[in-house]
This record gives structure tokens, C-alpha cells and sequence, in this order.
């Protein structure tokens, strides 16, 4: 096979926002760090929309070097949109994603690559010794971590580090959208990946100022609802419905026969009754939206097999 | 993109609805302004339902040599849609809408068409404009409620003058009236939007009497952007927070109950109160579950919905960058403008 010698092998994708001073060296950082290992690469570098002079920079670094492909949104959409648009233009069958601020340190890669060849589908980055503010950035990130591993039953110190490393096959078919960047890992859960954690360096920021802090965690919180949900949910909406409709049963019925009851002991009691049929007849709507979300589902491009298919491995039986 | 206007040509919609400037007036004044710019043209007339009088008008033009073409629908279908349609038949790189009566001046035109060299979409707003308290009240409200909905300000949506590249409308799909709407579209999509003070038509400035279904319809518009705008991506973040806030309520009314009854025992089940609580536990339930269903949707076609748009991708092919660096930028570009 001549044609696929060609294909990199390895994808680093690197979203920019506003980094004209960081783009350079993380260029160079990044050659730097992955030309000895003699693996096929490229760059896909996402730029945000920038402001400045980010986009002039990249185009610059692309004209010099082919291995770059330089990805130019529109306006800013945000980081998980780039590294959806940078996951998707990339080529390698491992993706290495990482922060464009020179927070990460391209010299990890390696060790990631080794991790990769251990049979891991996904490995995580752990900002060992995380040089951030402590008030506004460490604590409400552990805090953070802790939920999304309750909540999704992922438990993954650092969620938040960008340095992570995929699958391509796996990465390119878990949906990403809203501000989901952070819960990579958890969402590709639900293909039931191997994912491992190793520790990574991690720089203070050198150039521009920091675009986080602490008025994602209303953010986080909800979108960790929405995922708990999304997970639990979509491979069977029908019985997750009829879940959801049961307690409503329950309740509508024991008011319908408690009001109607009532009537032996003399007093009417319309209000329970009502009431009860209220409850039942939102319970009959829930298993109708259930249908519907059966419905959906058929009609849809998400399938539990298809996940399943993503992380299989398989052996066959050795010619004879 | 080319710098030479003589070489790009320019398509001309005209949605020709029930206001409309007899056609020998409005196209010597539109093909003035459209000489004045230099470029090559073409003009396009949706005639949206019956215009038998205009239509036998245009075939003349026609017959004269204009660059001009008719596109008839048999029935009202809306400005949106006739604009839609008439872009099907356009062929150039620019795309300039102008009302078919004269609500701006024809030699304004070259503005819009100068402000895309900065823009991808440029449309007029009538300045100086002339009209009652009430008109001007009317408007600042209808742009005031836009504005608090989509966070963008505009002047004059109500000017159907524009000029817009091709790839806006390749991408952006109206039906209906919602024309107005196109530059808050199009900025959703990413396109950058500019606001071109254009001189309005004399004969423009009669009053317009609207009726109170124009009120509503408008109304019901911006609900409607509002939803597009904020939702579509996040169905159970807005769904799931009213229905988990009538939840709430249902419940804490229906605790009272309770408490009232075991503590102070006022008879629960003769209570219409009672009645309120279920059916507001019941609306937030159901509530929430739309949410899910539109979550749903999204999650199982996230294939087909992004979040982002790609204004170029840049790459250099290896072989072309070896001994001809000049031929690799053309290459590049060619990827850019397929992109």
C-alpha cells in the first residue's frame, strides 16, 4: 500500500484564540518535540476567530510547512467547536489535542504515543503540578472533576487538561458540541473506550491573558446534566420515559381510588380524582414522547452498535 | 476574490409583491445607479403571484435586449421564498436585492455594492429617514426587542436594498416574509454584516398603515429568531429550566398541602389548590421532556448539525511547495474558495 505511507500518523490539533505571541513557538515546539520520534505527522491549527494577529501567523507557518493545515473559522465559536473543526480535519489515526497558550508542553507527546501503543483508546493529561491560581481556577475544577466522576461514573482527575490523546476512529464519531471540550472522556464513555491517565507538565502562561474562570461552573454543572442525561438515555428513550412516567402512575392512581373511595365514607372528593387523572394523563403524554423519542432515535445516525463497533478488537483465527 | 468590478457580475433580485413603482420608472432609475458602478449586471424579477400588467411590461424590456429575466409564481408564496427562488436563477458573484418600489435611490446602489469589499453582507437603512412619531416608534420598538433577543443591533431591517455574496445564500435558506431577518442569519452563520446609510426615495415617504395581523405576525418573527437564534443548539437547557421551575412549584405547593394536612388538619382532598399543584407538577414534567426529545434530535444528528463554520482551511501541497512556491499559492487559494 504506497498511498497510505502518505497518511499521517499522528494528528496534533491545537485550537488559537487571540495568541499571536504563542503561536510561533508552539509551532516550533511542537516540531521540535515530534520530529525525532520519526512518526508521520501534521498539525491541524484551528484559529477561533481571532482578533489579532493569530490567523496572519498561521497562514504564514502553513505556507512554510505542508505538514500544517490551518483550519480559519469565521468568528470565535468557542474552544470546543475548534477542537471539533480540528478533530474533523484531521487525518492521523491518533489525535493529540493541546492548548494553543504554551500551557502544555509539546515534550509530553511521546509519552502519550507510548501510552497509545499500550492499547488505550484514550489517554488523559494530569496536570501534575497545575500552575494556576488556586481560588479561581484549582479549587472550583477539583470540584468539577469530582462531579463529572460521580455523575458519569468516569473518574478522571483533570478533565479540564486540553493534552489528551484519541483514537481518531473512536474521537471522529462522539458527538461534540455546546462546551463540551471538558467532558471528552465522559461523553466518549458512552463507546466504552479504555482510558488512561498519565501526568503532564504544565507551564504557567507565558503570553495573553487567561480566557477562563469562574463563571463556566454554572455552565459545567448544567452541561454535566445534559450529558448524565444524553448518556442514560438515548440508546432506550422508550424505557427511560416509562421510568420517568411511573411515579406519575403511581401517584395519579392512588388519588383517583382515594377520591373515588372517599365517596363510601360520604364526603366527594372530585379535587383527588381530578387530580389523579391530571397525574395520569401526564403519565399516558410521557409514554407518547416516549415513542416519539423511540421514533427519533430510528431515524437518527447514533446507534449503541455503532459505538460498541468503535472500540472492538478483535482476533481472528490465524490461517492454517 | 477578484478586484476588478467590471469582471464579477452582479445579480439583481426583484421580488415584485403588492407595492410596486411602475416598471419603466424603477428600472431607468436601477439601471442608472447599477451603470454608475461600472459592473456587468443582470436583473432578476420574482413575480410573486399574478402581476399580469408588470409581467406584460417586463417581456417588453425583455424584448428591448435588457439584461432582464422574469421568473413568474403562480400563487403568493412571500418575499423570502420569491428571493430564494430568484437567487436559483442568478449567476453572479454578487447578489444585490432591491425592492420592486422605490424605496431607496437607485444611484445608492454602489454603496452596498462597495461596503462588500469589508463585508459579506451589506444592507441599506434609509437615512435620512422620514416618517411619524408613531412610524418611528413602531420601529425603534421592533428593533429594540430584536436587539434584546439576538444581542445584535440593527437600523432598518425593513429596507429590502442588499448586497450580498454568493455564499450567503448558498447557505442561509428563508422562507415565507422572513427577509428581514437575513442579516441576523446570516451573522449567526458567521458572515460579517455592515450597515450602509443609503438616501431614501421621495416616493417612499407615504405613511404606511399596518394592521394589526402585521403587528402580530411581527411579533411571532421575533419569537420565532429568538428560538433559532438561542435554542436550537440547546434545547434542554432551556427547556429543562422552565420545566424543572414549574416543577418546583407544583411541588412546594403540593408540600404545603401535605403539611397543612398532617399538622393543621385542613382537608386535603377538598382543596382546588390541589388541583393546581398536580397540573403544574404534570406541565413541568412534560416540559422537561420536550427538552430530552429535542436533545435527542441533536444528539443523534450531530453529524449533520455544527456548531461552527469554516471560513478557510489553508494547507500548501508538498509537491508544489518544493520549486514553485508562486503556483502553490494559487493552489491554496483555489482550496480556500471550494471550502
Amino acid at each position: 500500500m504506497e498511498g497510505s505511507r502518505l497518511l499521517p500518523k499522528l494528528s496534533v490539533i491545537v485550537p488559537f484564540y487571540n495568541e499571536e505571541d504563542s503561536i510561533d513557538p508552539m509551532y516550533r515546539a511542537i516540531v521540535g518535540a515530534v520530529e525525532p520520534l520519526h512518526v508521520p505527522f501534521e498539525m491541524v491549527f484551528v484559529d477561533d476567530g481571532s482578533r489579532d494577529s493569530t490567523a496572519v501567523r498561521g497562514e504564514e507557518i502553513a505556507r512554510h510547512d505542508p505538514r500544517v493545515r490551518f483550519i480559519k473559522f469565521r468568528r470565535n465559536y468557542g474552544q470546543t467547536a475548534a477542537m471539533a473543526a480540528g478533530i474533523e480535519y484531521a487525518g492521523g489515526e491518533i489525535l493529540i489535542t493541546m492548548d494553543g497558550d504554551l500551557q502544555n508542553d509539546p515534550a509530553d507527546i511521546e509519552r502519550f504515543l507510548a501510552k497509545m501503543a499500550e492499547g488505550y483508546d484514550i489517554v488523559v493529561g494530569w496536570r501534575h503540578r497545575r500552575q494556576d491560581k488556586l481560588l479561581s481556577r484549582k479549587i472550583p475544577s477539583k470540584i468539577a472533576n469530582w462531579l463529572i466522576g460521580r455523575v458519569t461514573g468516569v473518574h478522571i482527575r483533570d478533565n479540564g487538561c486540553s493534552l489528551k490523546a484519541f483514537r481518531g476512529s473512536l474521537i471522529k464519531n462522539i458527538p461534540l458540541y455546546s462546551e463540551m471540550h471538558r467532558f471528552i472522556p465522559a461523553m466518549a464513555w458512552i463507546a466504552g473506550p479504555r482510558i488512561a491517565e498519565i501526568k503532564v507538565r504544565h507551564h504557567a502562561r507565558q503570553f495573553g491573558k487567561s480566557k477562563y474562570g469562574l463563571s463556566r461552573v454554572y455552565k459545567v454543572l448544567l452541561d454535566l446534566m445534559v450529558i448524565k442525561t444524553i448518556t442514560s438515555f438515548t440508546s432506550r428513550p422508550l424505557l427511560w420515559f416509562s421510568l420517568l412516567c411511573l411515579p406519575l402512575t403511581l401517584i395519579g392512581s392512588a388519588a383517583l381510588i382515594g377520591g373515588l373511595v372517599a365517596q363510601f365514607g360520604g364526603a366527594i372528593s372530585l379535587t383527588l380524582a381530578g387530580s389523579g387523572i391530571i397525574f395520569l394523563m401526564g403519565a399516558v403524554t410521557l409514554m407518547a414522547s416516549g415513542t416519539l423519542g423511540e421514533l427519533i432515535y430510528k431515524l437518527g445516525d447514533m446507534r449503541p452498535e455503532d459505538f460498541a463497533r468503535l472500540t472492538k478488537r478483535t482476533t481472528a483465527a490465524s490461517p492454517s | 476574490m477578484t478586484s476588478d468590478p467590471t469582471a464579477t457580475l452582479i445579480s439583481v433580485i426583484v421580488p415584485v409583491g403588492e407595492r410596486k413603482t411602475p416598471l419603466a420608472e424603477l428600472y431607468a432609475d436601477y439601471k442608472a445607479g447599477l451603470q454608475l458602478s461600472g459592473a456587468r449586471f443582470e436583473l432578476i424579477f420574482v413575480l410573486d403571484g399574478p402581476h399580469p400588467e408588470y409581467e406584460s411590461a417586463l417581456l417588453q424590456l425583455i424584448a428591448c435586449g435588457e439584461p432582464v429575466s422574469v421568473v413568474a409564481l403562480t400563487r403568493y408564496f412571500g418575499e423570502a421564498t420569491a428571493l430564494m427562488i430568484g437567487f436559483e436563477h442568478a449567476r453572479g458573484g454578487i447578489i444585490l436585492t432591491l425592492p420592486a418600489y422605490l424605496q431607496v435611490e437607485g444611484r445608492e446602489i454602489g454603496k452596498l455594492i462597495a461596503a462588500l469589499d469589508e463585508a459579506d453582507i451589506a444592507i441599506g437603512y434609509r437615512e435620512p429617514r422620514a416618517s411619524s412619531w408613531f412610524q418611528s416608534l413602531r420601529r425603534k420598538t421592533f428593533h429594540g426587542l430584536l436587539q434584546y433577543v439576538t444581542r445584535l443591533h440593527f437600523h432598518d431591517l425593513g429596507c429590502g436594498a442588499r448586497a450580498l455574496k454568493r455564499r450567503v445564500l448558498e447557505e442561509i435558506h428563508l422562507y415565507g416574509d422572513q427577509e428581514r431577518f437575513l442579516p441576523v442569519l446570516a451573522e449567526r452563520q458567521g458572515f460579517r454584516v455592515a450597515e450602509v446609510a443609503v438616501r431614501q426615495s421621495n416616493l417612499d415617504r407615504h405613511r404606511q398603515i399596518y394592521r394589526p395581523r402585521k403587528y402580530l405576525r411581527g411579533f411571532l418573527d421575533i419569537f420565532n429568531v429568538f428560538f433559532l437564534v438561542r435554542f436550537t443548539k440547546r434545547p434542554l437547557r432551556f427547556f429543562g429550566m422552565i420545566g424543572v421551575a414549574t416543577l418546583s412549584v407544583g411541588m412546594i405547593e403540593l408540600l404545603y398541602l401535605v403539611v397543612d394536612r398532617i399538622f393543621f388538619h385542613s382537608p386535603l382532598a377538598d382543596r382546588p389548590a390541589l388541583i393546581l399543584a398536580s397540573l403544574l407538577i404534570v406541565l413541568g414534567v412534560q416540559i422537561f421532556a420536550l427538552g430530552l426529545l429535542g436533545e435527542l434530535v441533536i444528539f443523534t444528528h450531530a453529524g449533520g448539525s455544527k456548531d461552527y463554520q469554516v471560513d478557510r482551511v489553508i494547507q500548501y501541497p508538498r509537491a508544489l511547495l518544493a520549486d514553485r512556491p508562486r503556483a502553490a499559492t494559487v493552489a491554496a487559494d483555489e482550496q480556500a474558495e471550494q471550502s
